[in-house]
């Protein structure tokens, strides 16, 4: 007999027990959805606990200082810095073209002066606790299409357009100027700031000069690219950097690092090359950080809790495949006769077992389809319940993502689970003398 | 009604066959050192009382159950060395049941029925249906093809049952009680269908009754006395070893 004529008889079959299959079918889709729905949740909260720890960066993120690496805190994932050391092209090439290097992004400084618009506008007003004056501070800037690989995450508003020379986003230390807290943060959006690179010369009294833009906000982030409150592209960082570079070494209150790059930004090819990456990154001689250890741990525990939520769901399939395996001895008994006839007609041992797995199997199909399509829904109602919730908090949501091999797991598990259930009744069904099935009615 | 000719005869010869049944209460011994020649094609019936291991010769003869005691040989296979798939594989090709229940699932129409009993020899599925739709129309139900058994009469249901029985042009039909749940005219026709078998098709034709009136339209009447048989036809009558 071939597979596709016992599995039209276990179509059949299953159509002619449609109320037993029902409920069979039933228990297997609640196991399933149970299963699917812990797993994209346990996903999810590994995803927004793991991107919370990297800054909304990759994990995979190593941050390179403009420094010699502190040969005693090398283990560590923050080091103290050695002395500064010149970050260049040459030291940017280096590092790129090292084994487990996915990508570098260079990270530009510049000091600047920030003078805040003297009429604040009304819904500032409202909410900022002060008005700062003048402000000194540093503008980083770097190639903002790739921001999405540095640790910045959007607090409000967008970033600045890569190339737009009038956009800037600021930091929460910047709102902490004005006394205004994080759910505040739409309020700055689009307000305008006037922002000096100085300049040193050497006229008798020593003079600073300004190179004036006035400049646009329009986002608030929180990032840890780099020191400094204005994040900018860095064609905007570098013009401001070669005005400042053009004035006179005069004392050391103003004026550019002597590092071309305030830092660079390094991306791993993987969670397991955090480690050497650095090790390599050190050896070439610059100081690095990245919540390696941290990560490490959180994993740990995300990993303990993964494993409890899939046994859980696990441990309901196997109640559901004993379902299976009592709804398909039952099965057996009822259909004697039939396994007699089969058998007088010709069929062997293995076509009357193929046909019992199949009908298993069937089950199991159809349980696990309906599961996983069911613990995704769950999943995703939960999902956006957490969302409103964080969203209330001013916090960002969680990302409920169904990954593929849960949707897969979810269905082939079910099904090889209603497959082993359906063994024992299958091979009690193979191994029924024929006579004794006929003899029985 | 059916094409002439259409499987080579088969003789049945059993030797000293013995079937003992265990029961918590000892054993009963329900055949008892049988023996039996048929020269096929020929029309056998088998009667006696119930209980009297009618049902369970047949089952022997037909490979669904193990003989304990004896050999039996039909069409030259030893039936009692088979087993597992080779048995399977008798009771395929050379065998067909009829059986008072009909043996119909349920599940299926009359046509898949009869196509089932094709599913285990494989071959393509257009032949088979093409197969099945002849034998229906053998036994004058193609018009019923797509009826399930449920809505189907006795009469029908056992035609239905003979025409998958003749399925794969098997050598030798073994029918238990084939007209025990049917009224006077069911029984009639489907009497004259099997009857008319081992003429047109060329089987040998083994039926068990307890129904005399059944057996008399064999070409020969056997009864089963005391574990053994005892043949009750004139010695002229075809079949008869």
């Amino acid at each position: 007999m071939s597979w596709r004529d016992a599995f039209a008889l276990a179509r059949r079959s299953v159509y002619r027990r449609l109320g037993r299959a029902v409920l069979t079918i039933l228990a297997v889709t609640l196991a399933a959805a149970l299963l699917t729905s812990l797993l994209v949740l346990a996903g999810a909260a590994r995803t927004r606990v793991l991107n919370q720890l990297s800054k909304g960066g990759p994990l995979a993120g190593i941050q390179v200082a403009a420094a010699a690496p502190n040969l005693g805190q090398l283990d560590r994932d923050s080091p103290q810095p050695g002395p500064p050391k010149p970050l260049d092209d040459v030291a940017l090439r280096r590092i790129r073209a090292l084994r487990g290097v996915a990508s570098v992004i260079a990270v530009e400084q510049a000091p600047i002066v920030v003078i805040p618009p003297t009429r604040i506008p009304r819904a500032l007003q409202a909410v900022a606790s002060r008005k700062p004056g003048t402000i000194q501070t540093t503008m980083i800037g770097t190639e903002l299409q790739d921001a999405s690989k540095l640790p910045i995450s959007i607090i409000s508003g967008r970033l600045p357009a890569p190339n737009a020379q009038t956009e800037v986003a600021v930091t929460e230390t910047f709102l902490q100027r004005y006394g205004i807290g994080k759910r505040d943060a739409a309020t700055v959006v689009g307000m305008q700031l006037e922002i000096g690179s100085p300049r040193k010369y050497a006229f008798g009294n020593v003079r600073v000069r300004g190179r004036w833009t006035k400049q646009t906000i329009v986002g608030v982030v929180a990032q840890q690219a780099a020191n400094g409150e204005v994040l900018t592209g860095a064609s905007s960082v570098e013009a401001a950097r070669s005005w400042t570079a053009g004035g006179e070494q005069i004392g050391d209150s103003i004026g550019p690092d002597s590092s071309p790059y305030a830092g660079l930004f390094v991306i791993a090819a993987g969670l397991d090359q955090i480690g050497p990456v650095r090790s390599r990154i050190t050896q070439v001689g610059y100081s690095t950080s990245a919540p390696e250890n941290l990560i490490n741990s959180v994993q740990r525990y995300l990993h303990v809790i993964e494993i409890v939520l899939s046994g859980i769901g696990v441990i309901a399939l196997v109640i559901a495949g004993l379902g299976i395996t009592n709804a398909m001895l039952a099965s057996v008994r009822e259909r004697r006769r039939e396994i007699g006839v089969l058998k007088a007609i010709g069929a062997r041992d293995r076509d009357v077992r193929h046909v019992f797995l199949l009908e298993a199997g069937l089950l199991g199909l159809a349980g696990g389809l309906l599961g996983t399509v069911g613990g995704w829904g769950i999943a995703r109602t939960l999902g956006s319940v957490v969302n409103r919730y964080l969203s209330h908090q001013g916090l960002v949501g969680v990302q409920v993502g169904m990954p593929a091999v849960v949707a897969l797991g979810g269905i082939v598990g079910a099904t090889v689970l209603a497959l082993l259930a359906g063994t024992v009744p299958a091979q009690r069904a193979a191994g029924l003398p024929a006579r004794q099935a006929m003899g029985d009615e | 009604m059916m094409a002439e000719n259409d499987v080579a005869p088969v003789d049945v010869h059993v030797r000293g066959l013995s079937h003992v049944y265990r029961t918590p209460e000892g054993p009963i011994t329900v055949i008892d050192g049988l023996d039996l020649d048929v020269i096929g094609p020929a029309h056998v019936a088998v009667t006696g009382p119930s209980g009297a291991g009618k049902s369970t010769l047949l089952a022997v003869l037909g490979g669904l159950d193990r003989a304990q005691e004896g050999s039996i040989t039909v069409g030259g296979i030893d039936v009692t060395s088979l087993s597992g798939d080779d048995l399977a594989r008798y009771r395929r090709d050379t065998v067909g049941f009829v059986f008072q229940h009909y043996g119909l699932l349920g599940t299926c129409t009359a046509l898949e029925n009869v196509e089932l009993a094709l599913s285990f020899t494989g071959g393509p599925t257009r032949l088979r249906r093409a197969r099945a739709l002849e034998l229906l129309d053998a036994v004058g139900l193609s018009a019923r093809a797509s009826h399930r058994p449920a809505s189907l009469s006795g009469g029908e249901a056992q035609r239905v049952a003979v025409a998958r029985a003749l399925a794969n042009r098997p050598r030798l039909i073994l029918a238990d009680e084939p007209t025990g749940n049917l009224d006077d005219d069911s029984t009639e026709r489907i009497l004259e269908l099997l009857h008319a078998l081992p003429r047109d098709v060329g089987c040998t034709l083994i039926t068990v009754t307890h129904n005399r009136a059944v057996a008399d339209r064999a070409d020969r009447r056997l009864q089963l006395r005391n574990g053994r048989l005892v043949d009750e036809s004139a010695p002229s009558r075809k079949g008869v070893a």
